[in-house]
């Protein structure tokens, strides 16, 4: 996950390269380094610099990194012409590389000749069984071709082995949540929690995903975790408050006035009331009287 | 610019050129949107009028769902709309299924408004485009039938759905060649940054 400062300076590289200020290579390298996924203005920006023979020779050894991430690139926007050519480049100077590859075998998957991807991923881990990207690349394709029971049980295999990958376990949470499985969801969303307890994204989604369930325990739970993340964030998350008006309200009507906790329950939601009308006031005057009306209903 | 179909005895749905272009095939998720609009004074016509993109991400979630379409009912009841539809666009290009969560939705909606029209976005039909001269809306019109489940309408038969204008298609060629796609806000953006607003009233003048 990106902070938001690291995200501001990539667009910020990205509108100083966009005006003619220079700047391709720095943005090339903070994109790889962040993993992010800018493919276009990858294409773009590398290709200009793998076509001019100065540059190219001015980047030393980084020149192959180079060729990698933009044939990703081309891979992403469909220039496969593109992509054979720089993956050629990269056969032709490193021939036995396994690194190349599964280059080879992401170029074989864009070009959507699935049987083929497969057998070359599989050949390549049966030299190394705990290569992570081609575990997620098999993930990827079976969510490519529709296959999401596939996707599933792939990502399920790969979490046992890598159980620490908080990104996979989001995955599969998403992937839950699409399919409307909020339990097995929650699951993920709870290991996530505890591998992390300070992310307030994962406290959020939880909520969410308790909050679908429904049922008075999960609303409380759902309630708690509202209450966590504007903890964590502050005290101004727009979701969080909403999420907060909206459980209130839930266990209001399901326990209609039975409940002892209501005084604290209708304290909490005015509070948060309170919060989202004064953000609105800052940031969206022209929404605040269609909050306050949305707010009662 | 409304888009007007008519028929006999069913329900006809108009539907605006802009609402296909609002979920652009280009964001790399699914995009869902709400369709509003008002029922014509014979009962027979639905007349989409507008619509306001929701959300690209994790839609299956109840509670940004809940209060968008709070929300969307309070703005547009004040003027005399009301939520007549839902529309998505799938993730994979090839991909011509309504999804369960679709589906929900669009069940939740016809609790409130029965007539309610679940519009699929044709993705082939959508980048063939540039191409054709194809007139014909570049999506799909699924209505709840008497088995209350969701139904794909032909071009004959009970339900139709027409663009008002004829135009229309152009016009999407033209928002998708000036890329206005790109500064689309829905509602998950409003959610991310109150600042922005899912009404995009500049956008779409």
């Amino acid at each position: 996950m990106v902070s938001k400062t690291e995200e501001e300076q990539v667009n910020r590289l990205e509108s100083q390269v966009e005006n003619g200020g220079g700047g391709e290579w720095e943005y090339l390298c903070l994109v790889r380094k962040l993993k992010l996924r800018r493919s276009y203005n990858v294409l773009k920006y590398g290709f200009s610099i793998l076509n001019d023979p100065k540059k190219r020779s001015a980047l030393g050894p980084e020149e192959w990194t180079l060729y990698e991430q933009v044939a990703v690139a081309a891979m992403d926007t469909q220039r496969l012409d593109m992509a054979k050519d720089y993956v050629k480049v990269l056969q032709e100077k490193f021939p036995e590389s396994k690194r190349v590859g599964r280059l080879e075998a992401l170029l074989l998957e864009a070009m959507g000749l699935w049987e083929e991807a497969e057998k070359a991923y599989s050949s390549l881990l049966e030299d190394n069984e705990l290569d992570p990207v081609i575990h997620k690349r098999r993930v990827a394709m079976a969510k490519a071709q529709g296959n999401i029971s596939g996707a599933i049980e792939w990502l399920n295999k790969y979490l046992e082995i890598f159980m620490a990958d908080n990104d996979a376990w989001r995955e599969l949470a998403e992937i839950y949540v699409s399919l409307q499985m909020y339990k097995q969801a929650a699951f993920c969303y709870e290991e996530l929690i505890l591998s992390q307890p300070t992310i307030p994204l994962y406290h959020l989604a939880y909520a969410d995903v308790l909050y679908t369930l429904g049922g008075l325990e999960n609303l409380h739970m759902a309630k708690k975790y509202y209450a966590s993340t504007i903890d964590l964030t502050g005290g101004k998350h727009t979701r969080a408050l909403f999420g907060i008006c909206l459980s209130t309200s839930a266990i209001d009507q399901l326990t209609k006035g039975r409940n002892k906790d209501d005084k604290e329950n209708s304290q909490l939601a005015s509070l948060s009331a309170t919060a989202l009308g004064k953000d609105y006031k800052q940031r969206a005057p022209n929404k605040v009287s269609l909050l306050a009306s949305t707010l009662k209903a | 610019m409304t888009c007007d179909f008519s028929r006999e005895l069913e329900k006809q749905y108009s539907c605006k050129p802009e609402e296909a272009n609002s979920f652009s095939e280009s964001r790399p998720q699914p995009s869902t949107g709400v369709l509003l609009g008002r029922s014509s004074d014979h009962g027979d016509s639905v007349e989409i009028v507008d619509s306001v993109p929701l959300f690209h991400s994790q839609i299956g979630l109840l509670p940004p769902l809940e209060i968008a379409l709070i929300m969307i009912e309070e703005f547009y009841g004040e003027k005399g709309l009301s939520i007549v539809g839902y529309f998505h666009a799938n993730e994979r290009y090839d991909d011509f299924e309504i999804a369960a969560v679709a589906k929900n939705i669009g069940d939740h909606i016809t609790q409130y408004f029965p007539q309610a029209a679940l519009l699929l976005l044709d993705n082939q039909k959508l980048e063939a485009l540039p191409n054709g001269r194809d007139r014909s809306p570049v999506v799909q019109l699924y209505i709840k039938d008497a088995s209350r489940s969701w139904k794909l309408v032909g071009s004959e038969g009970g339900n139709q759905l027409t663009i008002k204008e004829p135009s229309g298609n152009i016009v999407l060629l033209d928002y998708l060649a000036s890329e206005k796609w790109k500064d689309i806000v829905d509602f998950d953006d409003h959610l991310d940054n109150i600042s922005k607003d899912w009404l995009n009233s500049e956008l779409f003048q």
